[in-house]
């Protein structure tokens, strides 16, 4: 049951910044994720919510009540560390039973506890062991066991599965999910696996060099990201940017690449007032597309406007192959079907979903404007343009 | 794999077997000569004797009790009041050690920002660049007359840690690179001679009252061995990973439930090898014994020293008997923790 709320949180490392000015605001109940590259800040941010490192500026606020002095054991938060920080000399039991001892409560109740807690995550038969007799899965259990057990306000994962094999993580993402859902307590959760994120959150604050880059919904950061960074930590593979020139010639604006062009259609559509209002300093733009959004031809296609590329590389995945292909001077990757077969060196046509193209400040790398339908952008062949 | 030849071998055995000799020759005459009558502790009587050939346990005898042969020693009472002091004396520098140094250990391993390793030449310029400037104001010292009385010793200490402070800080304005930290002042306490400590803490001590005490004597020990202690025990401290006591913070514990309930349990391997280390080193110190006890508190190396005299000349044996005796505690000991020394115990459990 807690609100965690941080306002203006800063936090410096000797001279290096670790978080710059965070505003977060963590709902009761909700599966929360931090998203970012390694370095980003994400532990940082945890620490400071569980009160193992203090804020050099800013205020942390757990339901309402300011925690900045707080010693982390009156927070009343659980933590999982990403090596689990599991006591190797104590059993399993011990382990878990560890928080309720903190808190004097009696050894008949303890064991009723740590009894239950250890039936809801299948590990009552290794409550005799020691954490180095285990599996990974198994530890990873016992870890949430420990943070379970006493029934904290809010639950903070630092990476937890990072450790795991893959097909152990698809499980455990599962049932961390499932586990959520019956708890329905707050759950914040560190993640340089951008897929955990989108496949687990309520909410995701992307963060990248200590700075809050976004936060918004799974839907949201996938669709309308905020910037070319979250648009390159979300998706993978990240999504294609392609740097074009704005040229406003007779009442018209392109978006000129070295390999082809875009028209924004219409002095009343969104974009032209956006860019209009830019123009004097946004010389470039980045146009984005997602793999995903990208169609290959091997021959002109006839219904839409497509533009001449070649294969670099291939990359068969089994379930769809990832074509790298030079467009331009720009090299994007595509997502393809395995039905479709392109060899190195082919010579193909290459269309967007022009409902999905993202436009992006060259230099700040803020989105500008994203398309919602088709026809607000027109192709243009290279050449029409100059 | 090629076979070697046949005399690389031969060579290398002999080698082996020669310096095998060498250590454990030494440890075999005491032995022996522990067992032997008088007569055959040298040969004085015309023959060496290898082993003894009419074994005796005369010598025991000798340094157990009170002197009541017709030849005048040095020392004429028996040796047990100095296995006594010996024991005390030891365990007790060795538990003051222990204590202070692990806490400080510790608070270094979790606390403080440690530069890395020091290149020997940051170390030892250090260590010049503190001789010079205090040298200096030990003649200020000298003249102001003050430098024989303890407040004399006791500003001066003061001034000798402010100034390697400054010293260390200083440098990491000029040098970019590791120059040493607290821990490192601590482990500089090591770099002087002993001898060169030894006469002040003898003239402090007897300022104290402190001669001649066993925690006059405990105190020293511990202050000696402590920057061992510490950098031992820092060591071990720094395997254990920090998330554990975070972890234990986080389930409700205080900083010092963490260090006593998990921290510590993990590190008892460490804190038992590094009590050996330590007892060992007390146990078998001299020096600072011999210039701090007189009558009451001597310890069984002084007491050993003791035993010769011009008239009978040295005691050989009752010597040899006596320093078998001694073997037997540190042996007794390292049998009793070797299953800590061998032990990692955080082995799988944590994942890296």
């Amino acid at each position: 049951m807690a609100n965690i709320h941080l306002e203006n949180v800063t936090k410096h490392f000797g001279r290096v910044t670790a978080l710059q000015s965070i505003n977060l605001e963590i709902h009761h109940g909700e599966f929360f994720c931090v998203l970012g590259p390694p370095g980003a800040g994400k532990t940082t941010l945890l620490r400071l919510i569980v009160g193992l490192e203090k804020p050099d500026e800013g205020n942390i606020y757990i339901d309402g009540e300011r925690v900045n002095e707080v010693h982390p054991r009156d927070r009343d938060i659980a933590m999982i560390f990403q090596n689990l920080a599991l006591y190797p000399d104590k059993t399993v039991f011990d382990n878990i039973a560890f928080p309720l001892r903190e808190r004097k409560m009696p050894p008949e109740q303890i064991r009723t506890k740590v009894t239950q807690v250890a039936r809801t995550l299948h590990i009552e038969h290794l409550l005799e062991r020691k954490p180095g007799k285990l599996s990974g899965g198994e530890r990873q259990r016992v870890a949430i066991a420990r943070a379970l057990v006493r029934t904290p306000r809010a639950y903070l994962m630092d990476e937890p599965l990072a450790n795991l094999d893959a097909l152990l993580r698809l499980e455990m993402r599962i049932e961390l999910k499932r586990l959520q859902e019956d708890l329905h307590e707050t759950l914040v959760y560190v993640t340089s696996d951008q897929v955990e994120a989108m496949s687990m959150a309520d909410r995701i604050a992307v963060i990248y060099k200590g700075v809050l880059q976004q936060c918004d919904t799974p839907d949201n950061v996938y669709n309308l990201p905020a910037n070319r960074l979250v648009a390159t930590i979300v998706g993978s593979p990240p999504m294609n940017f392609l740097a074009c020139k704005v040229q406003r010639t007779n009442g018209q604006l392109n978006l000129v690449h070295s390999g082809f062009g875009f028209q924004v259609v219409g002095a009343d559509h969104p974009l032209w007032d956006c860019l209009c209002r830019a123009l004097p300093t946004v010389q470039e733009v980045l146009v984005g597309v997602r793999p995903e959004d990208i169609k290959l031809y091997p021959d002109q296609p006839t219904h839409l406007i497509a533009f001449p590329a070649r294969v670099a590389v291939t990359e068969p995945l089994g379930a769809e192959t990832i074509v790298d292909v030079q467009l331009g001077r720009d090299i994007i990757k595509v997502i393809t079907p395995p039905t479709e077969y392109f060899s190195e060196k082919q010579d193909v046509w290459v269309a967007f979903d022009m409902a999905k193209v993202h436009v992006m400040d060259a230099q700040t790398g803020a989105r500008i404007y994203t398309t919602g339908a088709p026809g607000q952008l027109q192709c243009m062949l290279p050449g029409v343009c100059t | 794999m090629q076979k070697t030849p046949t005399w690389q071998r031969v060579v290398r055995y002999a080698l082996v077997i020669i310096v095998v000799g060498m250590f454990t020759f030494p440890t075999y005459w005491m032995v022996t000569m522990a067992f032997k009558p008088k007569v055959e502790w040298s040969t004085a009587h015309g023959t060496i004797y290898w082993v003894p050939k009419n074994p005796t346990l005369e010598n025991f005898d000798t340094v157990l009790t009170e002197y009541r042969g017709q030849f005048f020693r040095a020392n004429q009472s028996s040796a047990l009041p100095s296995i006594r002091s010996s024991i005390i004396v030891s365990i007790g520098g060795t538990l003051f050690a222990l204590l202070i140094g692990t806490l400080a250990a510790y608070g270094l391993s979790r606390f403080s920002v440690d530069t890395g390793d020091l290149p020997w030449y940051v170390a030892l310029g250090r260590l010049a660049l503190l001789i010079l400037v205090l040298l200096p104001f030990m003649v200020l010292w000298a003249w102001l007359g003050i430098i024989r009385y303890w407040y004399g010793i006791l500003t001066f200490t003061i001034l000798g840690i402010a100034a390697d402070q400054l010293i260390g800080r200083l440098l990491g304005r000029i040098y970019r690179g590791p120059t040493g930290s607290l821990a490192f002042s601590i482990l500089q306490l090591r770099m002087f001679p002993p001898m060169a400590i030894v006469i002040p803490v003898m003239i402090m001590w007897s300022a104290f009252k402190l001669i001649d005490t066993w925690y006059g004597l405990v105190a020293v020990y511990g202050v000696v061995t402590f920057p061992f202690v510490v950098w031992l025990m820092k060591s071990f401290f720094d395997e254990i990973p920090r998330e554990l006591d975070e972890a234990a913070i986080v389930d409700g514990a205080s900083n010092w439930g963490a260090f006593l309930k998990v921290v510590l349990p993990l590190a008892k391997g460490g804190l038992a090898s590094t009590a050996l280390f330590v007892f060992i080193l007390n146990w078998s110190d001299f020096l600072i014994a011999l210039l701090l006890t007189t009558r009451d508190w001597p310890t069984i190396p002084v007491f050993l020293n003791s035993l010769v005299s011009s008239e009978i000349g040295a005691q050989h044996g009752p010597k040899a008997a006596l320093g078998l005796l001694a073997v037997i505690p540190p042996v007794v000991f390292g049998i009793l923790i070797q299953r800590y020394l061998v032990r990692g115990l955080t082995f799988g459990a944590i994942k890296r």
